[in-house]
């Protein structure tokens, strides 16, 4: 039994051990921004992930993601910003399928299948165009957290801001019409426009997600942190909460597995995130089974 | 201000002081007698060339109730949605208060036949009540403790206090129904529209529901329910509005109540022998949605 008693002396070591480890990779430039990236990025995408898992829009939030890459493929080209490129494609799309979904001649998923596939084969094939084309589209693809300058954390920080004081201004008007569009309509909301305001808020999120996990894997930080506060809460409000934290903390972790065990970095966000998921859905069965 | 306009009215409509919309700042001159007044309301669906509604006028008097009947089909649902404004109609008028379409968001209120919502949405019951204040609330504002306060009223008066914490998903469908009369009753409304507030719903639920008209009728809330139970509409109702596409009566149950009005409504589901009515629901038809059997009432 006297085993079982914690040596006394190897605590504080492993302390000092982990604080070493949490603070070395801050020592450079491009891991304090990359994690002011990855939390800001996570806590943003967390909160309007809500509205994409409760309005069923994970298969949306993908397609636009990977619509948005033709805007980013013609900046690159003509050697503009990036991002600028991303969010004019990106607001072109949220209005296309709107005004597609509105006339309900194709059945939504449909149409968005077919945007999606067109302009992901128009955005490949406009920088298969270029020299250096594997290197630029997996950047574009999978992102580069690490490479991400002030000048994109700036802008990564206003859109975040303009997005989440929308989402907290709006946050009756967006719940209701979401919740239950019938009300809103005999409420006399415009309940067309608010529909729109959320693709622009989804889009938008999406850009400032770009350059941290690309567009293959932004659709993941939007689905999985807030499914995994919805299986935790059953209010609004603390599933925002919940999946912000859920999401800034998976992405800064995320960054100190990439470094520590040398992966790429927005792999390693999206895979801590699956597994917690993963932990959380399992924790719940299996509390469920039992009597 | 608002509040007293709305006391100088001949009659004042809630004892609550509703009036916080434009009807208030116009004066209590438009507050007319009739509180719901439909002129030559015509409504045909996109896909048909057959009018839903064909040129039904009619008015309703403040605080009367109104059972809104007819076979399946016959248009009730419609009639509802496009007084509330979720159908959109080819001709005719809707005056609320003497006051054109578009003024009356918070002041009429609307609980259709079965929600179609998502109820795994993470919503508690009082958040769900409390959607029944936005349109008072307006843009930005969040709900206060005056808020609060109607909706935790709402939720006793459907006997719901004990569950306002609750998600919305975790309650029996009969304790949803009342859900959403609570959100309605916390709207505060002058005029209430129910669609088919008793069918397939628990007695216990029925019993509220009831209770509710009770409680309504104190407020002088005019009320229009579409029913199905023609018992209910003769016994519990102030007028009964005959409906099939037309207005075929309209009035107190024993003037709508007659052999030659019914048989014109329900044709060969009607069945009239020695006083009594018998109209058969089972006919299958788009709108059923429950397979109800026989009902009774007297003629």
């Amino acid at each position: 039994m006297a085993a079982m008693a914690p040596p006394a002396v190897w605590l504080p070591i492993a302390d000092l051990a982990a604080w070493a480890a949490l603070l070395e990779p801050l020592s450079y430039g491009f891991m304090q921004r990359g994690l002011l990236a990855a939390l800001m990025v996570g806590a943003l995408c967390g909160v309007v992930g809500c509205y994409v898992v409760l309005r069923g829009m994970a298969f949306l939030g993908d397609a636009m993601a990977h619509a948005i890459l033709p805007g980013v493929a013609l900046a690159y080209l003509l050697g503009m910003d990036l991002l600028l490129g991303a969010a004019a494609a990106a607001l072109l799309v949220a209005v296309l399928i709107s005004v597609v979904s509105r006339q309900g001649r194709l059945r939504e998923d449909t149409a968005i299948g077919i945007l999606f596939a067109g302009a992901l084969s128009l955005g490949v094939a406009l920088i298969s165009s270029s020299r250096s084309y594997a290197v630029d589209l997996g950047h574009i693809l999978f992102g580069n957290i690490l490479a991400i300058s002030p000048a994109d954390l700036r802008l990564i920080g206003g859109l975040g801001l303009g997005v989440l004081g929308l989402v907290l201004l709006l946050y009756k008007e967006l719940l209701l019409v979401s919740f239950d569009p019938v009300l809103a309509a005999t409420l006399r909301l415009p309940v067309e426009r608010l529909r729109l305001l959320l693709l622009v808020l989804l889009a938008l999120t999406i850009v400032a997600g770009l350059r941290a996990v690309g567009v293959g894997l932004v659709s993941a930080l939007l689905v999985t942190p807030a499914a995994t506060a919805s299986l935790l809460t059953r209010r609004l409000a603390s599933m925002m909460r919940l999946a912000a934290v859920l999401g800034a903390g998976c992405g800064v972790a995320g960054l100190y597995l990439s470094y520590y065990l040398n992966v790429a970095s927005g792999p390693a966000v999206v895979l801590l995130s699956t597994v917690v998921f993963a932990v959380v859905y399992l924790g719940q069965q299996a509390r469920r089974s039992l009597p | 201000m608002s509040r007293a306009a709305a006391s100088a009215s001949p009659a004042p409509p809630t004892p609550t002081g509703a009036f916080l919309g434009e009807a208030a700042q116009l004066g209590s001159e438009h507050l007319g007698p009739a509180h719901l007044s439909v002129q030559g309301l015509s409504l045909r669906y996109p896909s048909s060339d057959v009018l839903a509604l064909d040129s039904l006028s009619f008015e309703v008097p403040e605080g009367e109730q109104v059972a809104l009947i007819g076979p399946n089909g016959a248009g009730k649902s419609s009639l509802l949605k496009a007084m509330v404004g979720l159908l959109r109609f080819q001709a005719g008028t809707v005056k609320v208060h003497g006051l054109s379409f578009g003024h009356d968001r918070d002041c009429v209120a609307y609980v259709p036949q079965r929600e179609e919502v998502d109820w795994r949405f993470p919503v508690s019951v009082l958040d769900v009540v409390l959607m029944g204040r936005y349109a008072r609330l307006g843009w930005l504002r969040r709900p206060g403790r005056a808020d609060r306060e109607a909706a935790a009223e709402a939720l006793a008066a459907l006997g719901l206090a004990d569950l306002s914490d609750r998600p919305i998903g975790d309650l029996s469908g009969g304790q949803q129904q009342r859900v959403f009369l609570a959100r309605a009753l916390a709207q505060e409304p002058h005029i209430l529209l129910l669609d088919e507030p008793f069918t397939g719903v628990d007695p216990v639920s029925q019993e509220r529901v009831l209770a509710l008209l009770a409680e309504l009728r104190e407020r002088r809330v005019t009320v229009i329910a579409a029913t199905h139970d023609l018992e209910l509409a003769a016994e519990r109702f102030d007028r009964v509005l005959l409906l099939q596409r037309r207005l075929l009566a309209y009035g107190a149950a024993a003037e709508v109540f007659r052999p030659e009005t019914i048989k014109a409504a329900y044709g060969h589901q009607a069945l009239l022998a020695d006083g009594w009515l018998l109209v058969d629901r089972r006919i299958p038809s788009p709108s059923a949605n429950a397979a109800g059997s026989g009902q009774g009432g007297p003629s």
